[in-house]
């Protein structure tokens, strides 16, 4: 057990594991947080202008399905209580800071790591009920918030690829194998989670993608 | 090439040939239906269109939004010719939806359209735009109280109304809209001639001209 960890790093997370980095989490981090900060800015400056003015059009409405004007308009965009881009604008915020202190920092206690993991899981578990009530209760797209959808599941993924690495060595032999495997095919098992969605919305708004061809 | 990439790009590809081929297939099954019918063209007026009337002299096409002043305002209009001139006039009514509720009105009357009482929900959508219109809430459960009102079957109203189909339909009308250069609501064609009128006496001697021709 204590053979793959040198004494020096126990507490702290190995700068260099396998596959991901923790520079790379730290770019991936910046890179994701910024995208989905600026998504939920847009976000956020729609509503506020359909808060002023009932009249007006969002930009992003391009179609009756392509549309946020309708989904910001849903009870399930204020799912807390508070409109969701307000959760989003300080959760990308946070992600985009934490990925600047791992490539300026060196080294983090193991709470960091644990609290980053907690969020980006609670996004995820939280942008894929907002898929599914988005796919199949509102029956339309907003694609700022898609936006926010596709930066939010590379960021879960990677995160957790990078905490697994951590586990290696801690587990029995079949848990040590099935990490192996999932950080080995980090990239397909992505590829085939955002395949799986981008199938679901093409699946739901069928009629609709076959008649813009 | 890692085996990891490498399986990334294979699956991606294989996605991507799946999904376009499929679309190529739908499309070719459509058209191959569509060519006896009609190119799959902009058209004024489709066999799905929703009817207000069904005279045989003249055809007039409205594009409106159920949401719009204007179209508020030309509402009775319409409802005095439909009583003169109804049994003469095809009264043809497209949707152009504009504002925020306005794709739920359109879907609203499309799902009472397919249980036989457009006119009925068209009627009641303007009588009571006070209640439910320049909201910046979704009122698709104020439709679907209208729907129970008027004694349709609310589970088929909801499902028609959720149906993507349905959707495409407004669409389809917003579009065809467009392709005749309908950039506002409301717009009238009478016999397929846009019509720039402004005052009603106007607008009754178009259609009396219509008729008699």
């Amino acid at each position: 057990m204590t053979d793959t960890t040198s004494p020096a790093q126990v507490g702290t997370v190995p700068r260099q594991i396998g596959a991901v980095s923790a520079r790379r989490l730290g770019a991936l981090w910046i890179g994701a947080g910024l995208i989905g900060l600026t998504a939920a800015i847009a976000l956020l400056v729609e509503k506020i202008e359909l808060l002023v003015n009932p009249d007006y059009i969002p930009t992003c409405n391009v179609s009756p399905i392509l549309s946020c004007g309708s989904v910001m308009t849903t009870p399930q965009a204020e799912a807390f209580g508070i409109p969701n881009p307000i959760i989003g604008i300080v959760g990308f915020t946070a992600v985009a800071v934490a990925g600047g202190a791992v490539l300026a920092g060196n080294g983090f206690r193991l709470w960091f790591w644990g609290a980053t993991q907690l969020g980006v899981t609670f996004a995820v578990v939280f942008i894929h009920w907002l898929i599914y009530q988005s796919l199949y209760v509102i029956g339309a797209l907003c694609p700022y918030c898609m936006i926010v959808w596709a930066v939010t599941i590379p960021l879960f993924w990677y995160t957790t690829v990078f905490s697994l690495r951590h586990l290696e060595g801690a587990t029995p032999r079949w848990v040590r194998r099935c990490i192996e495997i999932a950080t080995g095919y980090h990239g397909v098992i992505l590829t085939v989670w955002v395949l799986v969605v981008i199938a679901l919305i093409a699946n739901r708004f069928w009629d609709y993608w076959s008649s813009l061809v | 090439m890692s085996k990891n990439l490498a399986w990334s790009l294979a699956l991606i590809g294989v996605a991507v040939l799946l999904l376009a081929g499929m679309l190529v297939l739908t499309n070719r099954d459509d058209s191959s239906a569509e060519v006896a019918r009609e190119a799959p063209t902009a058209q004024l007026v489709r066999e799905d269109s929703p009817r207000l009337s069904e005279g045989k002299d003249a055809v007039f096409v409205e594009f409106l939004d159920f949401e719009c002043e204007g179209c508020l305002a030309l509402y009775p209009v319409i409802e005095d010719l439909r009583d003169e001139y109804g049994d003469r006039v095809e009264f043809v009514v497209r949707h152009m939806p504009l504002h925020d509720n306005s794709v739920n009105a359109a879907l609203a009357a499309e799902a009472a359209a397919n249980q036989g009482e457009f006119e009925a929900m068209y009627q009641r959508l303007f009588d009571s735009v006070d209640q439910w219109g320049h909201q910046s809430t979704s009122q698709a459960e104020t439709f679907a109280g209208y729907a129970e009102e008027l004694g349709l079957d609310t589970e088929r109203f909801r499902a028609d109304v959720n149906d993507p189909a349905t959707l495409a339909r407004v669409e389809q009308s917003r579009q065809d809209g467009q392709a005749f250069g309908v950039a506002g609501t409301p717009t009238l064609f009478l016999d397929g001639q846009r019509l720039e009128l402004t005052t009603v006496a106007a607008l009754e001697a178009s259609i009396e001209a219509a008729v008699n021709d």
